[in-house]
């Protein structure tokens, strides 16, 4: 390999992980869906919604009001905080719950700095580890709502990783890999991953919730119990930054579930070659998808209340946990059988 | 005649229960059915019994001090006035007339029960059908009689003007005020 | 649905020192507070100890009463409980009547009746909607509390005021029925009962509202009277004890309802006990409105007394004015106590006068104050998580509490 061919693919790895799929796209797409989320709480509360910022186009830079807001405030550390850990730990929740969408693609034209090979394993693992993050938030803000907080999170962690990677695993059963490129294109050849093992995609879809504390597993936040949750200490950007932390993981989980589950870039060609073909446009619909089921999830929002701690934990390890083992055994039986 | 009733509860089925509520959560989205007033863009017409800000009739005044006793809040004050040939009051040495008094509203401590209404022999306050008005500073709290006397202006003149109405839809609804 | 570790009778004798229990301060500026501090010891998850500790929001209500003229009270009663402000002024002027040996003729007596119901539906959408947030369902927030507003609505038609409306005076009430008053509350009920239905798919029967609710905050019938609970609370645990029907004021007596009993006593039929209250309101409402005979809103005696610029006023407006013995009202020296059901239970007030312009004591006894032991025991045993459910289901108001 020449080095103008090195220095063009460096670019373009740059172009994809900073503006499309990455970062960019997600800090409009969060944007955006935190203003459909309240829009459509609006819609079912009978009431408007953000509206007054921007009247012209229904209120939608509130979003981008609050974020301006967010990053004008004074940012306060409190006495007893563990200072370093309670700087650093919003952004590198942030940081971390970014960095799988390395290992997602979102075109057949991804190859990339790294090899395509074990592509949903690694996006798996480091997808769990985000959490991590908040339990060193919970323990650095010397704060006993946070400190609640945290270990609600944690034992939420432990009781929903094994029904998430179950799910997974059936698929990579099913599918024969452990590649999202490969995994779409056998979707193509049957059938959208969502019809051959629908108990897998619920499986996937309730832990897509509890994970990003949609209601109603708005749990670890609990408002009336725990003020703020996790991030009852922050302020200024780094609880704007906390905010918007459980809408990346949201997307994340839901361009996994699009890839997964929804056929992936169908109806888009499958390999073709090129940016354009290869990456925008079959990008595209994957984002789109995945924005639907983010759209989904966020409309719970409007008609639940949470769940209790023990419920939620109880539910995990007993009929999340059975079913994510059916959904193993549905794929293992469907390989034999198909 | 019933007296009691001791109810047996019924839980509804789990499965059903999710559906029927996302279903009914799907319904309302889906049919947007907005109970609130878009304020200040549209503002209430107050129907004519409303308890707003008032003020007094200063000819039909008789200054009896009745307001200024039965004011829960003691938000009411009476001042010396000096009644002339018109029956109009101005300040003392203004003018050469009877002396009376006039009363003036303290805002700030103001509740609006309007008992100095109900106890007035000559029914001489008015009400000015303003009510959302805030003020800026402490002193405005407390005008003079001459302020007192001219009717609060009302604020967001530019708004659509509203009354409500009945509505099987949504509770209370709004229609352009006549 | 969670076992309950510690026993109700041990409860408040736990020690709870020591390392092994968290003490957390939820409020005084807290979302699942009000206004006050709610101390709660937690072994694990498990709450083991909840001491309330009230008097944040006192604001001396009862002194300021008894140094002003009778009639002066009236605004400062409402103050304690502004969700419910009809009964704290009806209750009032019970009392008050008993001590100047006034009887309010029958449409007045009909008039509060349909005021308090009215004011008893929003008090009861105030306590699901504040239930509702307190579970994170801020849907059932936001239509509870806007759907207080066509209630909030026709008594702003029939008083001029949405939340304070000293509407009930000695011997009658000050304002009548307006025009289309009748035809505009048979709407708004009927939007109501429509809504309801609504209301059972969104809340009362959502599946996660009843693993919620159902067996949380339990306290049986026994221990709910020993604790000395009122209201809703106590009906919900099963006692049939209702003040409307024991003691029957305004037109109690001519109306058929009945009081809706639960047995469990659970956070559960604590709020369904409120549901069924409203259905029941509205059915008063329903009969109120069909059988208000006519006549005078205000008794003889004080109609009398008015002048005849305020006598043409009454004629033309329906509107009563006050006769200038208000401003010097002295009734006999004397004692009398007067009880009402208001939303949140009985509410007590026990007046005294020795004669004089302002009351000698003036005693206030209010339905949270008196839901507020129950409060103590019963949240002991559950999780941290089911303490919101608990206090939401109590709908307990701190400003009527702490007076």
């Amino acid at each position: 390999m020449g080095i103008i061919p090195l220095i063009i693919w460096l670019i373009e790895d740059l172009l994809y992980v900073i503006i499309f799929p990455g970062l960019v796209t997600v800090m409009v797409l969060a944007i955006i869906i935190i203003y459909i989320e309240r829009k459509i709480a609006g819609k079912v509360q009978m009431r408007f919604g953000p509206l007054w910022v921007s009247k012209r186009i229904g209120g939608a830079l509130q979003s981008v009001a609050d974020l301006l807001r967010f990053s004008f405030q004074s940012f306060i550390v409190p006495e007893g905080a563990d200072r370093l850990a309670f700087i650093l730990a919003p952004g590198l929740m942030f940081a971390f719950s970014m960095i799988p969408l390395i290992f997602v693609p979102v075109g057949p034209y991804y190859s990339l700095l790294f090899p395509a090979g074990l592509t949903v394993l690694l996006s798996v693992a480091l997808i769990l580890v985000t959490p991590i993050y908040a339990i060193v938030i919970g323990w650095s803000s010397d704060n006993k709502f946070s400190f609640v907080g945290s270990l609600r999170e944690a034992f939420l962690l432990m009781s929903y990783e094994i029904p998430f990677i179950f799910s997974v695993l059936s698929m990579v059963i099913f599918y024969r890999t452990l590649n999202y490129i490969d995994a779409v294109a056998s979707q193509y050849r049957f059938l959208p991953g969502i019809i051959l093992n629908p108990v897998a995609a619920v499986v996937m879809l309730i832990v897509m919730i509890r994970t990003t504390g949609r209601f109603p597993f708005d749990i670890t936040e609990a408002d009336s119990e725990l003020v703020m949750g996790l991030f009852t200490e922050y302020s200024a950007l780094f609880f704007g930054v906390g905010m918007a932390t459980p809408y990346v993981e949201l997307y994340v989980y839901s361009l996994i579930f699009s890839l997964l589950f929804l056929g992936g870039w169908w109806p888009a060609p499958l390999y073709s070659p090129g940016p354009i073909m290869g990456l925008i446009l079959p990008g595209l619909v994957v984002v789109v998808k995945a924005f639907i089921v983010m759209t989904i999830l966020v409309f719970l929002r409007s008609v639940y209340p949470r769940y209790r701690l023990d419920q939620a934990v109880r539910s995990g390890w007993g009929y999340v946990m059975g079913l994510s083992a059916l959904a193993v055994v549905i794929s293992i039986l469907e390989v034999i059988f198909l | 005649m019933s007296e009691s009733s001791a109810k047996e509860r019924k839980l509804r089925n789990p499965i059903v229960g999710h559906i029927r509520a996302l279903a009914k959560g799907f319904k309302y989205l889906v049919e947007p059915n907005r109970m609130t007033l878009d304020y200040p863009a549209e503002t209430m017409k107050l129907p004519p019994n409303y308890r707003g800000f008032f003020t007094v009739d200063d000819k039909k005044c008789i200054g009896c001090s009745m307001c200024e006793m039965i004011c829960p809040p003691q938000a009411i004050t009476m001042i010396p006035r000096v009644q002339v040939q018109s029956g109009q009051t101005v300040p003392e040495g203004a003018g050469q007339g009877k002396k009376t008094k006039r009363p003036v509203v303290n805002w700030g401590r103001c509740i609006y029960c309007y008992f100095c209404f109900d106890i007035c022999p000559v029914d001489a306050f008015v009400p000015s059908g303003v009510h959302d008005l805030a003020f800026y500073n402490d002193k405005d709290y407390r005008p003079s009689y001459e302020e007192y006397l001219k009717p609060p202006e009302e604020p967001y003149k530019n708004s659509k003007k509203v009354v409500s109405r009945p509505d099987l839809k949504r509770g209370v609804g709004y229609e352009p005020a006549p | 649905m969670s076992e309950r570790v510690y026993n109700i009778e041990e409860a408040p004798n736990i020690d709870v020192s020591g390392d092994r229990y968290i003490m957390l301060q939820i409020g005084p500026s807290h979302p699942g507070s009000g206004h006050m501090r709610i101390k709660v010891w937690l072994d694990g998850d498990i709450v083991v100890k909840v001491d309330p500790d009230i008097g944040f929001v006192h604001r001396t209500s009862e002194w300021l009463s008894e140094r002003r003229e009778f009639i002066k009270a009236i605004p400062i009663v409402e103050r304690i409980m502004l969700p419910d402000t009809i009964h704290a002024n009806l209750s009032y002027i019970t009392t008050l009547e008993r001590l100047l040996g006034l009887e309010a003729p029958p449409r007045a007596q009909y008039l509060r009746t349909l005021a308090a119901e009215i004011n008893r539906i929003t008090s009861h959408l105030y306590g699901i909607g504040i239930f509702g947030i307190f579970l994170g369902s801020s849907t059932v927030y936001m239509w509870a509390f806007g759907d207080r507003e066509p209630f909030i609505d026709l008594m702003e038609m029939l008083t001029g005021a949405r939340i304070t409306y000293s509407y009930i005076i000695p011997g009658g009430v000050r304002w009548d029925m307006p025009k289309g008053f009748k035809e505009r509350a048979e709407k708004v009920l009927e939007y109501m009962e429509k809504r309801l239905k609504d209301y059972d798919d969104i809340w009362v029967k959502n599946p996660v509202v009843q693993s919620r609710c159902v067996n949380v905050g339990v306290i049986d019938k026994t221990n709910a009277i020993r604790l000395g609970v009122v209201g809703p609370n106590l009906r919900a645990s099963g006692v049939y004890y209702d003040t409307r029907k024991h003691d029957p004021y305004a037109a109690y007596q001519n109306v058929d309802f009945e009081v809706p009993t639960f047995k469990n006593g659970d956070a559960y039929d604590r709020l369904l006990i409120r549901v069924e209250e409203i259905k029941q309101s509205m059915k008063i409402i329903k009969q109120v409105l069909k059988d208000m005979p006519e006549g005078k809103i205000i008794d003889e005696g004080t109609y009398k007394q008015l002048n005849p610029v305020m006598k043409k006023v009454y004629d033309e407006r329906a509107r009563v004015m006050f006769p200038a013995f208000y401003n010097h009202m002295r009734p006999q020296p004397g004692e009398a106590t007067g009880r009402v059901e208001a939303g949140r239970g009985e509410i007590f007030f026990y007046l005294r006068s020795d004669g004089g312009k302002y009351p000698y004591r003036f005693r206030w006894v209010t339905p949270s104050f008196r839901n507020l032991p129950f409060f103590t025991h019963v949240a002991v045993g559950y999780r941290l998580a089911d303490l919101p459910a608990i206090y939401g289901s109590v709908d307990y108001f701190p400003p009527e509490a702490d007076r």
